[in-house]
């Protein structure tokens, strides 16, 4: 049935997959390095040899994802969205509880994240969504059709938000969110004046909503931020994660301690050394040149992904492809943010790199349909098994 | 692929995308704008103030840690171990580890046998690091170790014991949880016990606080030990027979000192009551009062040797210099002062007035001295200042100059009033006449060895001649006669060897209404045997003793002549037959 086109070998987004490889690859190794114990005579914990095993999985989940024309993804948005909201519930129902937040479910001996999934599902689901939408407002666009079709979309949203801040992930919900109001301008359906009018009301209403925001936020959450306001608050105390992380990545220095010669993640006084705070592992070790050299990896990342949007050749293509290529710049910059005292502190991994078996195979797939849409470009509307 | 040919690119493409060009662009440019900031920030960090951070890291890697010292171990005189140490594990918790403190607390408490309720506000408290109990037994420590507890952790930890329970408690004395030096010895010699340098070890630690091996450990550091004057055995000996006196006569409190009169070196000192030293906080206060040299007291009949000594020594009198004491009384400062004895109302010899302890007879004495050349005198005999011992909270007592006399003052002081003195005061002055008329300094501490043996400190004998040799030998043959057929403390006297001595006998102060009491007495005997080569000076002073007739010679000499016997049979001085 299947045929694997020669068109589809020379079209074939080399740039992207060799990134995301490189970036596992380093990922794998930080996290080696990171999770070793500080005495030799303690066992070194199993994390790298998981994450390997993962990397092996979304690979091959990356090229099945690139044998099907991507255009089988919007066919079936909606289920595939359906089955990322039926996982999430399921998770809130019979999920497993680690670390305060019900997030993880358990098939046999595999337990992986429902929200992670549930990212990529959300990018196809809204992309196919908002493609149905737009044909009905091709002729107007007013603040006033907006309001009527945002009644549908809040259902589209708030469902899925409303069950990952329940777990607790707020960092996902977060992305979900911004995401979603990322593609409604990108696909034109906010025009400029409502988004003019969004952001002068937003910023009015900064002191009222900001008030309700603190109450309903818990402790540690209020803290993070007092934290990121003023980060020399209690340097031991609630200040202890960005303080660390600032310390690991300015002892780095110029050309950094060199590889397992990192100290402050072995020696633990970085938090969440192997997963949200992995960058500084990596600063530390290989100094500000190999921290240039990664971000420049994931600059490419972007921008390869921009110019996927661009060149996609239909209007679905584009909005997955612009969809994912935010996803990593939101995660990429929050967590590099964070960790380099930008910006508060939020459980958000930085991709391919922090330690996490679903994020990553996540991940893959993701990448798998940012090379399927440029890898199918040039071809006509109706895809090769169809003419024949 | 660079920036700007992705801008070109995205311009120069053919299809109709201008909106999606122009949206690529500001997305370019958001893009840029992060890695710009984040760039920035990188270089403030990782270049700018790279140093700043290099160092905390490294200063939070190094853990500063108070090394156990293990504390030096006393000994007595011949070796015998008064204080040692033993290994313990303290148990604390990072209570931020701890995930049920309620089931933690209820295991940890079935070995420590504590009430949960005590433990688990340990583990509740609000911190990164809170002791659960300290100094507990290796075999404990490892029951809790084997249930491999979250958030428990263990510091070997040395504890003080004391083999000798309250044996020389009041010398010793005691440490507190951290190993220090709290009372006695202990504290006086903290700093050679636990030896002053290299209390801090500087190791490589990780954020928990744990220590990381690998050779940046080293061994304990051990402090000074500690050889005292002290002789368990007689210690032993004064403290049995301290104990007996004080039940059979029901006394307040008590007290016992032996020296060696030569060199000042204390055999044994004894209070009552006392305490254990491996439980200190379960005892009073008051009981921890080393009142050998804490207490004073008015003497009463032992300050006479003062008198007797300056007549002497002055030229004024000799031994055998007669005294009328025939009236009974004698009227000082228009107040009569008696002798209570019959027998005693006759012309006395100087001597007589000391053997048979006549107050009218040294009140005419101290008057021939007066007033000027008795307060020379109780001062040339150390009264008023400090013995210098070493051990702490000692006082020097009070001895008025004579401006602040009254009329009856030189009556008074001549019979041991308005003097107040501690024991070692009182036991000082007669090792005077026991050692030829030297005044020296009494000490606990004999020697202080390093760790390997060598010796640190060695105490040296101070003394200071006060008196002729001419003066002691007459002092001495009154002393001699006080326990002889006709002196006040035949029951001082003891089998083989001539004991010389005093008693005393004197009126406490009571409280209540700031008068001499004619209850409250304190009956002492202060003396040395054998009287012509003395081996040991001994004083005993017992406060508040019950009884119809609770004079020196009867509640305190038969005590020191139980000690001295003892004493010298323990000692092995021969028994010599001087005046058979």
């Amino acid at each position: 049935m299947l045929k694997i086109d020669e068109k589809l070998i020379k079209n074939f987004d080399w740039l992207t997959l060799a990134i995301v490889i490189i970036l596992s690859v380093v990922g794998i190794m930080t996290i080696y390095s990171a999770t070793r114990p500080p005495i030799d005579i303690l066992v070194h914990s199993e994390f790298y040899l998981k994450q390997v095993l993962w990397l092996a999985i979304g690979i091959i989940a990356l090229f099945i994802v690139v044998l099907f024309d991507y255009r089988l993804l919007q066919r079936y948005s909606y289920l595939i969205f359906g089955l990322g909201l039926v996982l999430l519930v399921s998770v809130s129902l019979a999920g497993d509880e680690r670390m305060g937040a019900q997030r993880w479910l358990s098939i046999g001996p595999i337990s992986f994240q429902p929200s992670e999934l549930l990212r990529v599902f959300f990018i196809i689901g809204v992309s196919s969504y908002l493609i149905h939408i737009s044909q009905y407002l091709k002729e107007k666009i007013s603040i006033k059709s907006v309001l009527i079709f945002a009644i549908l979309p809040a259902i589209f949203v708030i469902l899925p938000v409303a069950l990952l801040i329940k777990q607790p992930d707020l960092g996902t919900a977060i992305l979900l969110a911004s995401l979603f109001v990322i593609l409604l301008v990108f696909k034109g359906i906010i025009s400029k004046k409502a988004i003019a009018f969004t952001l002068i009301v937003g910023f009015i209403s900064i002191p009222f909503l900001g008030h309700i925001l603190w109450e309903g936020l818990r402790d540690h959450q209020r803290n993070r931020l007092i934290v990121f306001l003023n980060p020399a608050i209690d340097p031991t105390g609630i200040g202890w994660q960005v303080n660390q992380s600032k310390i690991a990545i300015g002892s780095g220095g110029f050309s950094g301690k060199g590889f397992l010669e990192g100290t402050q993640g072995p020696l633990r006084f970085l938090p969440e050394r192997h997963t949200d705070f992995i960058f500084p592992v990596f600063a530390e070790e290989w100094g500000f040149i190999g921290s240039i050299v990664l971000l420049s990896l994931f600059l490419v990342l972007f921008l390869r992904g921009l110019d996927t949007a661009v060149k996609a050749r239909d209007n679905f293509g584009r909005l997955v492809a612009f969809g994912i290529t935010a996803m990593f710049f939101i995660y990429f910059c929050v967590n590099i943010g964070m960790t380099v005292g930008l910006m508060p502190v939020v459980g958000i991994p930085l991709p391919f790199i922090s330690y996490g078996g679903t994020a990553l195979l996540s991940n893959f797939i993701a990448a798998g349909i940012l090379i399927n849409i440029r890898a199918r470009r040039f071809e006509f509307f109706y895809p090769p098994q169809n003419r024949t | 692929m660079t920036i700007t040919e992705l801008i070109k690119k995205v311009f120069t493409d053919e299809k109709k995308r201008s909106e999606m060009k122009a949206r690529a662009i500001i997305l370019v440019t958001v893009i840029s704008f992060a890695f710009f900031a984040v760039i920035l920030r990188l270089v403030d960090i990782m270049l700018l103030n790279h140093e700043r951070f290099a160092a905390k890291a490294t200063l939070q890697q190094i853990g500063r840690e108070v090394v156990p010292v293990k504390r030096g171990i006393i000994f007595d005189r011949t070796g015998r171990k008064l204080a040692i140490n033993i290994h313990t594990k303290s148990i604390y918790s990072n209570p931020s580890e701890v995930s049920s403190p309620e089931d933690t607390a209820v295991a940890l408490s079935r070995i420590l046998q504590q009430k949960p309720d005590t433990t688990i506000t340990m583990l509740n408290a609000d911190s990164r690091f809170s002791w659960v109990y300290r100094q507990l037994g290796i075999e404990y420590a490892q029951m809790i170790k084997d249930l491999n507890i979250a958030g428990i952790g263990f510091i070997p930890e040395m504890m003080r014991y004391y083999p000798g329970g309250s044996l020389a408690s009041h010398i010793i004395g005691f440490v507190g949880i951290d190993n220090q030096g709290l009372e006695g010895i202990e504290l006086r010699y903290d700093r050679y016990l636990a030896t002053g340098k290299e209390k801090w070890l500087y190791m490589d630690r990780d954020a928990r606080g744990n220590i990381l091996s690998g050779g940046y450990r080293k061994g304990e550091i051990q402090g000074n030990n500690l050889v005292l004057t002290i002789s368990e055995g007689l210690q032993h000996i004064v403290e049995t027979n301290l104990d007996a006196a004080v039940s059979e006569w029901e006394a307040a409190s008590a007290t016992a000192i032996m020296m060696n009169p030569h060199t000042g070196e204390i055999l044994a000192m004894a209070n009552r009551p006392t305490f254990d030293l491996n439980n200190p906080s379960g005892t009073e206060t008051g009981h921890k009062r080393n009142r050998a040299i804490t207490d004073i007291y008015e003497q009463g009949s032992t300050f006479k040797i003062v008198v007797a000594a300056a007549a002497i020594e002055e030229g004024i009198m000799d031994q055998h210099t007669e005294i009328d004491c025939s009236a009974g009384y004698i009227k000082v400062g228009g107040r009569k002062m008696r002798d209570a004895h019959r027998h005693l109302h006759r012309v006395l010899t100087l001597k007589e007035v000391m053997q048979k302890s006549s107050n009218v007879g040294t009140i005419k004495v101290a008057l021939e001295l007066g007033e000027e050349r008795l307060y020379e005198y109780t001062r040339r005999f150390g009264f008023g200042s400090k013995t210098g011992i070493d051990l702490v909270g000692e006082v020097s007592g009070w001895v008025r100059p004579p401006e602040y006399w009254s009329r009856l003052s030189i009556g008074s002081v001549a019979i041991g009033y308005e003097v107040a003195a501690t024991p070692m005061q009182v036991l000082r002055a007669y090792a005077v006449v026991a050692n030829g008329g030297y005044l020296v300094r009494p000490h606990v501490v004999s020697e202080i060895l390093s760790p390997c043996g060598k010796v640190i400190y060695e105490a040296n004998v101070e003394k200071q001649r006060i008196i002729s040799e001419k003066t002691v030998t007459s002092l001495r043959e009154m002393l001699e006669a006080v326990t002889e057929e006709g002196g006040t403390a035949i029951s001082a006297s003891i089998d083989g060897n001539q004991v010389a001595g005093k008693t005393g006998t004197a009126q406490m102060v009571d409280p209540a209404t700031g008068r001499h009491s004619s209850e409250k007495l304190v009956s002492s005997f202060v003396g040395f045997a054998p009287a012509y080569n003395p081996a040991v000076a001994v004083i005993v002073v017992i406060h508040e003793p019950q009884g119809a007739e609770v004079y020196g010679g009867i509640v305190a000499a038969p005590v020191f002549r139980e000690i001295v016997n003892a004493s010298l049979t323990y000692l092995g001085v021969p028994m010599d037959n001087f005046r058979e």
